[in-house]
């Protein structure tokens, strides 16, 4: 009688095995049925989206940090070049609740306790120090201290650490808030505002070639409760694991290095101010 | 005609009364009821909610905003002077006859189409980033200024439409007495046409006031920190909404007491003149 229970319950297990195994071995693997598109991976990034993040505003040709970092992802998760999809979405959109229309976002959004409460990151793929950017001849290009710098008057664009940085690191109650990093320079150039900070590659990008008579007069050390970018899910994605898995293997690799090398070198010679 | 009413007459009207404040008030609740309960039955309502009414997040966002909200205030208080008396300038230009005031009159008219067919973000861009640009020296270069003088501008040439349709409303008779008893065209204008076309707009005039109110909002391009911007800061830093609206609460609770005033003075009005046709 034993024997005949265990017999039933191998057939059982072996019919649940046939049913379930599918759909588990599908996980994981490019045809993942949790994925926006099963067999393709859909990734957003803003439009216009800028150097050194992606090159020429056009993802799909891989070129530019974030843009050869989706690829290079998508590789070791096991995609095939063409079957990733790029969707353009704000930073507004990237952000709001709800259901989204692609697997995940990137666009230098930065991990921080507050956001993870309402929002699901993957892992912090990249840490960037903040540069200050300011005409020559303001006064901020020759400050020395934390002090001097607070008593320029800031800008920064919404929706940015660098409001929290210049607020909270540097201080500065009464900083001009931008829709977007053009105002920001826009009022940098008519001499609205005396400097601003940024990421350092993205400052590099802005004082080459957005407002070249700008330049990078500091570094500043990095604020403890800035964790770095990561990239931006739809609220408790199940894949996120998947992909974290993912990007541990491009770092232990030095993939993530070897881009950040390529894309978002930094000039030795820039001084820090660090209190 | 004097009422008596007996006794099966007051019931009637008691009925009468009731019955129109019962179905009012049932189909108010069946109605807002079945919106709230569909809304409250979607699968994502608690996140929403918690992201868009969380109560911790309003108080935390709540300082903050209410600074901006007193920026807006004082921007639009400051804005309302100016273009009462700069519309007011340009419609008095208008209303001017004779041949020599024809640059005036012109002025008023290009004036107007001008403002009033560009859109107000982009005068607000044009001012606050171009005219600072220049570098001319003496100017202001604070994007609050320029902001400011932008929606004046725009403002205005919607104001001067209202005060000259107030002008155009007083009946040309006026005009002609005033003439009549030898008043210049100025006197006529100062004591004749204005103090009558001034009532006639006061509730066009107001509906002005609340919407400027609220495209107070425009100068944020400008870096200026009113109500939304703040608002819009702490959703960026916690990506919770509920800062929205606290800043919604805010703009509502200054817009609807000056909605009830707009209301109240045309009722006066409207009084105030059948008197004289009892």
């Amino acid at each position: 009688m034993a024997h005949k229970h265990n017999m039933l319950t191998v057939a059982l297990l072996a019919v649940m095995a046939m049913v379930v195994t599918p759909v588990l071995a599908q996980e994981k693997t490019p045809n993942d049925p949790r994925l926006f598109t099963p067999g393709k991976l859909t990734v957003s990034t803003s439009e216009p989206s800028y150097p050194p993040w992606v090159l020429d505003n056009n993802p799909e040709a891989g070129e530019g940090f974030e843009a050869a970092l989706v690829y290079a992802l998508a590789a070791e998760l096991g995609f095939k070049k063409e079957d990733v999809v790029w969707v353009d979405v704000t930073f507004d959109g990237a952000i709001a609740p709800g259901p989204k229309a692609y697997d995940f976002s990137i666009q230098q959004i930065s991990v921080t306790p507050d956001r993870a409460k309402v929002a699901t990151f993957s892992d912090v793929y990249y840490q960037s120090d903040k540069a200050v950017i300011a005409l020559p001849a303001s006064t901020v290009a020759s400050a020395k201290s934390f002090a001097e710098l607070k008593a320029a008057k800031w800008g920064v664009a919404v929706g940015t650490t660098d409001f929290d940085y210049v607020t909270n690191v540097l201080g500065v109650a009464d900083a001009a808030v931008f829709d977007d990093q053009a105002g920001v320079f826009q009022a940098l150039q008519g001499g609205q505002i005396d400097a601003t900070v940024a990421a350092l590659p993205t400052a590099l990008y802005a004082t080459c070639c957005q407002v070249p008579e700008a330049k990078i007069t500091a570094i500043l050390p990095k604020d403890p409760k800035d964790e770095g970018l990561g990239l931006l899910f739809a609220y408790e994605n199940p894949i996120v694991p998947w992909i974290n898995e993912g990007l541990a293997a491009l770092k232990s690799k030095g993939t993530i290095d070897e881009l950040a090398k390529k894309y978002l070198i930094a000039d030795p010679s820039i001084p820090e101010i660090t209190q | 005609m004097t009422r008596r009413p007996g006794k099966g007459r007051r019931q009637i009207a008691l009925k009468d009364r009731l019955a129109p404040v019962l179905i009012s008030l049932v189909s108010v609740v069946v109605v807002f009821g079945a919106i709230a309960w569909f809304v409250g039955s979607a699968e994502q309502w608690p996140r929403i909610q918690n992201q868009f009414f969380s109560i911790d997040a309003m108080l935390e966002a709540a300082p903050g905003v209410a600074r901006g909200f007193l920026v807006s205030l004082q921007i639009w208080l400051i804005s309302l002077v100016c273009i009462g008396i700069w519309a007011l300038v340009l419609a008095i230009f208008r209303a001017m006859g004779g041949p020599w005031f024809a640059p005036l009159r012109v002025f008023a008219i290009v004036y107007v189409d001008l403002f009033r067919g560009l859109p107000a973000l982009l005068l607000v861009l044009l001012f606050g980033f171009g005219i600072p640009a220049l570098n001319l020296p003496g100017l202001p270069k604070e994007g609050l200024f320029w902001g400011g003088v932008a929606l004046i501008l725009s403002y205005s040439a919607y104001a001067t439409e209202v005060y000259r349709s107030g002008i155009e409303a007083v009946h040309e008779g006026q005009g002609m007495a005033a003439k009549a008893l030898g008043l210049t065209q100025w006197q006529t204008l100062r004591y004749a046409i204005l103090p009558q076309a001034l009532r006639n707009v006061v509730p066009a005039m107001l509906n002005l006031v609340v919407a400027l109110q609220k495209d107070v909002a425009l100068l944020s391009v400008l870096g200026v920190r009113d109500a939304v911007r703040e608002a819009q800061i702490y959703t960026a830093r916690t990506f919770n909404y509920s800062s929205l609206v606290v800043a919604a609460i805010l703009f509502l609770l200054a817009t609807i007491p000056l909605a009830r005033l707009t209301d109240h003075l045309a009722r006066r009005d409207r009084q105030r003149r059948l008197q004289g046709a009892k």
